[in-house]
């Protein structure tokens, strides 16, 4: 279980950081009058580059930068394994490189040496922006076909009618419970956002938790979104400053609520287990790990739906063993690893009959678990800012991170 | 032949050996080298490195660090929430370093003083053994204690003392929902971390202070307070000012304990690591890696000026 | 006379270790006393009871007709100057001497001056500013002695308080005590282990030994006149003769003891066999064997002298045999 806590550190890490690049250079471009020259001139450099029209043989290697936990060749655990069977059948030994931030994922992709990066929303807008992956053409892979469709033509790494990556895993974050204080399942966030009573009598001041880190603004707006339509709140991740102002007022009322916001998902195991938990946002990761321990809890996807977060695997423009990669992202797909994986991680497969055709351990019940019918209702993160698409002018991420952190502080 | 080249060789060292004994310096400057050139580039270098970023600034919307000269990030530091988190730190140095004081200083006089034989043996593996363990296996483990379904817990509840613990736990700030949640679960986990850290350089101190000087101040009529007032503190003030850097350094700069025990509140190492970690502000993180850096200047400099290293 | 210090069947036993046996003293006011001894014989150990260090196990010590018994060392009206000084090395040399004055809560101004005082009369004078490492040993001990004194005691401890010394400042510095303790009229009560010293400038002496005093009396009593061969052997390195041998020579079975500058080369007298010669500058020191008594004498400047393996015939006068009270 070592693997899924880094896997959870580097979530976080992801989360709370990585956001702020991608977009924002975007924005400064677009801000300037200069900038609208090298707007073009990006979008011709977009155009320009070549993409992989045809299969050839193997290079023999292949190396991916990925999240800790995202790459199994059953050395953490025997039944976890989904690299061996790809190193026989193709004949591309698999370089694994782990990062545990998204800034990392970024860092190492502009040194360059690899062929592949198991990218999430903000990263890989960064790296598309940034001419650092290349595009993908789906016609070299044969399994495209089954890629869950809502994934397919997702804006994290379709853009502009390109495509840019394979979507590889994604996760709602869910509404964490206890079974002894609940005795059915909260219908609302206002669990963890409002001073109340909770079922069992008690108030649910220091009985619930929140997450440490700046994105989980977005959490807030996504409650306000639902509960205060008059504010207008189209998406989470663009707020304007109103919007925002109202969000940070519900974070500050909600900071009276917590005793400790969660940032390791073991120490938040840990206190659902002595701290006498009630309540949280968390990650199905959690959740599973409690449940498997016994533990009385229980999740939910509330009336308001949730965010969650989706990662893709990405090619570096440079890459040097290009028909490696390609089968490699066939074989993200086609394999065991699809199912595997999602049991591994908790997470749901980016291909919807991993779930039931038993090519590995997750079954229909599992990917239930993990939210997989809930695709509709997870408003997946992309990098807030200032130039947004549904009012103009939003709030930008650099911004939510200094005032996340003066929320937590009591300001 | 070979007897003459023999001589050479011989020759030569003795000729090296005396060169070195007639010019001392040159054999200093030869054995300080390597440690110099460490301690110059590989040390202070680094240092300078992260130093220097500090002056450099964030584009906010690119990301990209801008390399020119500028205190914008410095300023960066006084907007209130940054402000915050180094306030709140340097008040938990403060305590914890006032707190290991009054604790240590007692501790490390018993042993200075009193101890002998196997009790002095004792006396170092109770102050040392916690740092043989792991240092995250004892923040856990305190984690555990002074959670709400934890031992102390229980133990005010089995004492009928709950009504005490909740009335200090419903104070603000200092207060939480449980121990473990609240800041003054982080600064106990703090005082247990730190605590050996000050008791050892106090002892040492405390050891070299001569009976003698404290028979002298009650010969002289000092009753035993002032003699700790006027001669004991005084000369072991050394021990206690090493010992209050390392306190104060080592909570200034630490990341892992709030982030396990305490009210989620940030400290400087955790806004360190945020920024150059998950934020890639490099020059955010190392403003505020200035930030111990400077407070321990100014601190090292009152102490000097308080004739805290006059007993040196 | 009255009694300064007086020891009533006073011991300090440290489990079967008796650093301090049974001792009874009685010490005058104004008194210049020393106690001599060997290392390890109680002297500083006494010293140390007096000035409340340490505890009697036993008896009674009084001080000033006070019994000092539960009294702590800060309530006693009597100072001490260290063997090692202890002066305090985070203060200069003014606060080091004002510090009794300071703990007593004399205004800063005046205990200054006092301090200043106290150092102009050991000729510390202008010293005030200065930290005790930047000064000589000799000038640490009049410090030490200024910051004992300005407290103006009843009675001033001195522990081995010229030992760090060379030999020319020990000399210089044994006159400047004695004038001084002449000068203040206190009483001094002075440990050392030099009988030299002891003898020199104590007004009366203590022998020491095993925790014991084994003689008491002025210097002079104590050189001619030892009681013990203990004493006879440890002040002055006098000869001891053995009772058999004085059997043959005064007919009393008991110690006796001469001078070596008494013993002299003549006709008559003892048989000796010349043993070592060692030239001493003022006087050659020649040591011999009486039969199996051996003994040392001290010929003058200019004398003739036998060589080793000679046989000389000595003598003394009869004055200078001191019986020693039956053993």
């Amino acid at each position: 279980m070592g693997v899924g806590l880094s896997h959870s550190l580097c979530r976080l890490g992801k989360i709370a950081g990585c956001i702020h690049r991608g977009k924002l250079s975007m924005n400064t471009v677009l801000k300037s009058g200069t900038a609208m020259v090298l707007a073009l001139t990006l979008a011709g450099q977009t155009s320009a580059q070549t993409m992989l029209t045809e299969l050839g043989e193997g290079e023999g290697q292949v190396n991916i930068v990925a999240w800790p936990g995202y790459l199994e060749r059953g050395e953490t655990d025997k039944s976890f394994d989904w690299i061996t069977d790809f190193e026989e059948k193709t004949g591309c030994k698999v370089a694994i490189k782990n990062a545990n931030t998204s800034d990392e994922m970024v860092a190492l992709m502009n040194e360059g040496g690899f062929d592949l990066v198991t990218a999430s929303g903000d990263a890989s807008l960064r790296m598309v922006a940034g001419k650092r992956v290349q595009p993908i053409n789906i016609d070299l892979i044969p399994s495209w076909s089954t890629v869950d469709e809502r994934l397919k033509e997702a804006p994290w790494h379709f853009v502009d009618g390109t495509h840019y990556g394979v979507p590889y895993m994604w996760g709602p974050n869910v509404l964490m419970y206890s079974t002894e204080v609940f005795d059915e399942a909260p219908t609302s966030w206002d669990v963890v956002f409002k001073p109340m009573d909770l079922p069992d009598g008690q108030p649910n001041e220091g009985r619930v938790q929140a997450y440490d880190g700046p994105i989980h603004i977005a959490d807030a707006a996504n409650y306000l979104m639902h509960n205060q339509p008059d504010l207008g709140i189209t998406s989470p991740y663009e707020l304007n400053e109103d919007q925002y102002a109202a969000a940070l007022d519900l974070l500050r009322g909600q900071r009276k609520l917590v005793g400790r916001y969660w940032h390791d998902a073991f120490i938040q195991i840990d206190d659902f287990k002595n701290e006498g938990m009630a309540a949280s946002g968390t990650w199905p990761f959690q959740v599973n790990l409690l449940k498997g321990g016994g533990a009385p809890v229980a999740s939910t996807i509330p009336v308001e739906g949730a965010t969650g977060w989706a990662d893709s695997t990405m090619m570096h423009s440079e890459a040097e063993n290009p028909n490696c990669s390609y089968m490699w992202m066939e074989h993200s797909l086609a394999s065991n690893l699809q199912s595997d994986l999602s049991v591994w991680f908790g997470a749901n497969p980016a291909v919807p009959t991993a779930c039931t055709d038993g090519r590995g351990m997750q079954t229909a019940e599992g990917c239930t678990t993990n939210g997989m019918d809930d695709f509709e209702r997870v408003k997946f993160w992309t990098t807030p800012v200032s130039t947004c698409e549904s009012q103009g002018t939003c709030v930008p991420y650099y911004r939510w991170v200094s005032d996340y952190i003066g929320v937590i502080g009591g300001r | 032949m070979s007897s003459s080249v023999d001589t050479q060789a011989r020759g030569f060292l003795t000729s090296l050996s005396d060169t070195l004994w007639r010019k001392p310096g040159l054999l200093v400057f030869l054995l300080i080298l390597p440690p110099a050139l460490w301690l110059g580039i590989i040390y202070l270098g680094s240092l300078f490195a992260l130093l220097a970023q500090s002056f450099f600034s964030i584009d906010e919307f690119t990301g990209i660090i801008q390399y020119e000269l500028t205190f914008k990030t410095y300023a960066e530091l006084f907007r209130p929430s940054n402000f915050d988190i180094i306030i709140r730190t340097v008040v938990m140095s403060a305590a914890v370093t006032i707190a290991a004081a009054i604790i240590g200083f007692p501790v490390a006089y018993y042993a200075a003083r009193y101890a002998r034989g196997k009790w002095k043996a004792l006396f170092y593996l109770g102050v040392m053994m916690p740092l043989w363990s792991s240092y995250l296996v004892k923040v856990y483990s305190w984690k555990l204690i002074l959670a709400k379904e934890g031992i102390l817990n229980w133990l005010f509840e089995t004492l009928h003392l709950g009504w005490l613990l909740n009335a200090y736990l419903s104070i603000p700030i200092i207060g939480g929902n449980s121990l473990s949640v609240s800041a003054t679960g982080t600064f106990l986990v703090f005082l247990y971390v730190w605590l050996p850290f000050m008791i050892l350089p106090v002892q040492a101190a405390l050891e070299r202070v001569p009976q003698s000087m404290l028979e002298a101040s009650g010969d002289l009529g000092a009753h035993p307070a002032q003699t700790f007032r006027h001669v004991l503190l005084p000369l072991a003030l050394p021990g206690v000012i090493a010992g209050s850097i390392f306190t104060f350094s080592l909570t200034l700069g630490d990341y892992i304990i709030p982030q396990i025990v305490g009210s989620s509140r940030r400290f400087i190492g955790q806004a360190v690591y945020a920024y150059q970690g998950t934020a890639g502000n490099i020059p955010l993180a190392a403003a505020f890696a200035v930030v111990p850096i400077l407070l321990m200047a100014v601190y090292l400099w009152i102490a000097k000026r308080q004739g805290a290293f006059d007993a040196l | 006379m009255t009694s300064a210090i007086g020891f009533s069947g006073v011991s300090r036993h440290y489990g079967d270790v008796k650093a301090v046996d049974n001792l009874n003293l009685d010490i005058a006011e104004g008194e210049f006393f020393a106690m001599l001894g060997p290392s390890g014989s109680g002297k500083t150990t006494s010293l140390r009871l007096i000035a409340g260090f340490e505890r009697p196990t036993a008896g009674e010590i009084r001080i000033f007709g006070q019994v000092a018994q539960g009294i702590p060392p800060y309530k006693r009206n009597v100072n001490t100057v260290f063997q090692d000084y202890a002066l305090f090395p985070h203060l200069n040399v003014r606060d080091n001497v004002a510090y009794g004055l300071m703990i007593a809560g004399t205004p800063k101004r005046q205990r200054q001056k006092s301090a200043d005082e106290a150092l102009g009369m050991v000729a510390l004078g202008g010293y005030g500013d200065r930290k005790p490492s930047e000064l000589s040993g000799g000038q640490r001990q009049r410090v030490a002695l200024a910051r004992a004194l300005v407290n103006k005691p009843k009675a001033l401890l001195l522990d081995e308080p010229l030992g760090a010394l060379d030999l020319k400042l020990r000399e210089q510095m044994q006159e400047e005590l004695k004038t001084l303790q002449r000068s203040l009229g206190i009483t001094f009560i002075f440990v050392t282990h030099d009988q030299g010293e002891a003898l020199s400038m104590a007004d009366r002496v203590a022998v020491f030994n095993n925790g014991q005093i084994v003689q008491i009396g002025a210097p002079e009593d104590i050189y001619y006149r030892p009681k013990t061969p203990f004493v006879a052997d440890f002040v002055g390195s006098s000869n001891v003769l053995p009772p058999e041998f004085m059997n043959g020579l005064v007919g009393k079975s008991s110690y006796g003891a001469v001078r070596p500058e008494a013993v002299r080369l003549a006709e008559q007298g003892q048989s000796a066999l010349v043993r070592s010669v060692s030239f001493l500058g003022a006087a050659t020191r020649v040591t011999m064997d009486i039969g199996n008594v051996p003994m040392t004498m001290l010929m003058p400047k200019g004398a003739a002298v036998p060589k080793a393996g000679e046989t000389v015939t000595v003598d003394w006068a009869a004055e200078d045999l001191h019986v020693m009270a039956p053993a």
